[in-house]
């Protein structure tokens, strides 16, 4: 496989080079700059959030599923809604690619809660696409799922100041069906190189699986 | 003097010349564009490629909309892992320099839109230059 991956390499040259330069199966066994896949991936312990319809968001919601976490909050300008626009973009990639996206999940988690309330959030998360969901808790319960990620965030908040800062991970987190933090992937991000990697992945993980 | 200098003419046309063909502050502004807030969100982004085309440097010092209540010029930084917004009090632009606004990094902070701005609605926006410059700007709302 690698011989054929550098012969084609070689043969396409330039061409490679400005198209595609990650090929498949580098992406396999490289971690790059974009995304990063943790070879023994970190199972997670209990958590307790809620979602913005309502319903209680824990580990038993990331079983059996992809998740795509990312951490912010609804008064962002620039970073949260990028991000999330990306997002949306690289779910449909997935949803069309022959991986699916049935069994993905993308999730904002708000660190911002004094602010960000239950319904704002669901406003906020299915204006990116109808499937995302919006979490939130207090600050202990977030605090744990964050740090169980390695998700730096700090909310300056300021009693009487509207727009106090808030500063938060840009990296989008990814969790596998076995609730582990399998992979994450960091900026500059952009939706094709989200899509198709994490296609690599579940072909990856495919053919471990048989 | 009576136009005996050949030299001095035409250093006095070309200097006639450039003037018109820089009009304004001289700066000019591409691929300006905001993008749509979802609903209930008052803060969104403006983003553009700035050109200072003029022979000094410029200074941005701010700027202002009648489309929104406040606009602030920022930049989002990255900082002990963490990203977060700046204000940028002032940018330089010297010659021939450009300045790019973009996702993750410069970005107009655009707060309290006076009116509903949906994809392919249009902003102006007017950018503040030290010495009293001012670059309107149109910016397209695009999702």
């Amino acid at each position: 496989m690698m011989t054929t991956v550098a012969l084609a390499a070689m043969l396409a040259g330039v061409w490679l080079a400005a198209s595609d330069r990650e090929s498949v199966s580098r992406a396999m066994l490289l971690p790059d700059r974009v995304m990063t896949l943790f070879p023994d991936p970190k199972p997670l312990t209990a958590f307790a959030l809620t979602d913005h319809q309502n319903r209680v968001f824990d580990l038993a919601s990331l079983k059996d599923k992809w998740s795509f976490l990312f951490f912010g909050f609804t008064h962002c300008p620039d970073v949260c809604p990028t991000t999330l626009a990306l997002l949306a973009r690289a779910r449909d990639n997935i949803a069309k690619s022959t991986v699916g996206a049935e069994d993905v999940q993308f999730v904002l988690i708000s660190v911002d809660p004094n602010r960000d309330t239950v319904g704002k959030l669901g406003q906020y998360v299915t204006y990116f696409h109808a499937t995302f969901l919006g979490v939130t808790g207090n600050d202990a319960q977030i605090g744990n799922l964050a740090g169980q990620l390695g998700a730096a965030y700090q909310v300056a908040f300021t009693p009487g100041m509207e727009n106090y800062p808030v500063y938060h991970a840009a990296t989008v987190f990814l969790v596998d069906p076995q609730a582990r933090y399998h992979a994450m992937f960091t900026p500059p991000l952009d939706a094709e190189t989200i899509s198709r990697r994490f296609k690599v992945l579940r072909e990856l993980e495919r053919a471990k699986a048989t | 003097m009576r136009w005996r200098n050949p030299v001095l003419v035409g250093l006095i046309l070309a200097l006639a010349l450039s003037a018109a063909a820089s009009e304004g502050p001289g700066i000019s502004a591409r691929d300006a564009w905001v993008r749509e807030s979802p609903p209930g969100v008052a803060m969104m982004a403006g983003y553009m490629a700035l050109r200072n085309n003029t022979s000094r440097t410029q200074v941005l010092v701010a700027a202002n909309s009648s489309d929104f209540e406040t606009v602030m010029i920022h930049r989002t930084i990255v900082k002990d892992g963490m990203a977060g917004m700046e204000h940028a009090p002032q940018i330089e632009l010297t010659p021939n320099a450009r300045l790019i606004f973009a996702p993750g990094g410069y970005h107009l902070m655009l707060m309290n839109p006076k009116r509903t701005l949906r994809a392919g609605d249009r902003v102006d926006i007017n950018l503040e230059f030290r010495g009293g410059l001012v670059l309107p700007v149109a910016l397209e709302v695009r999702k």
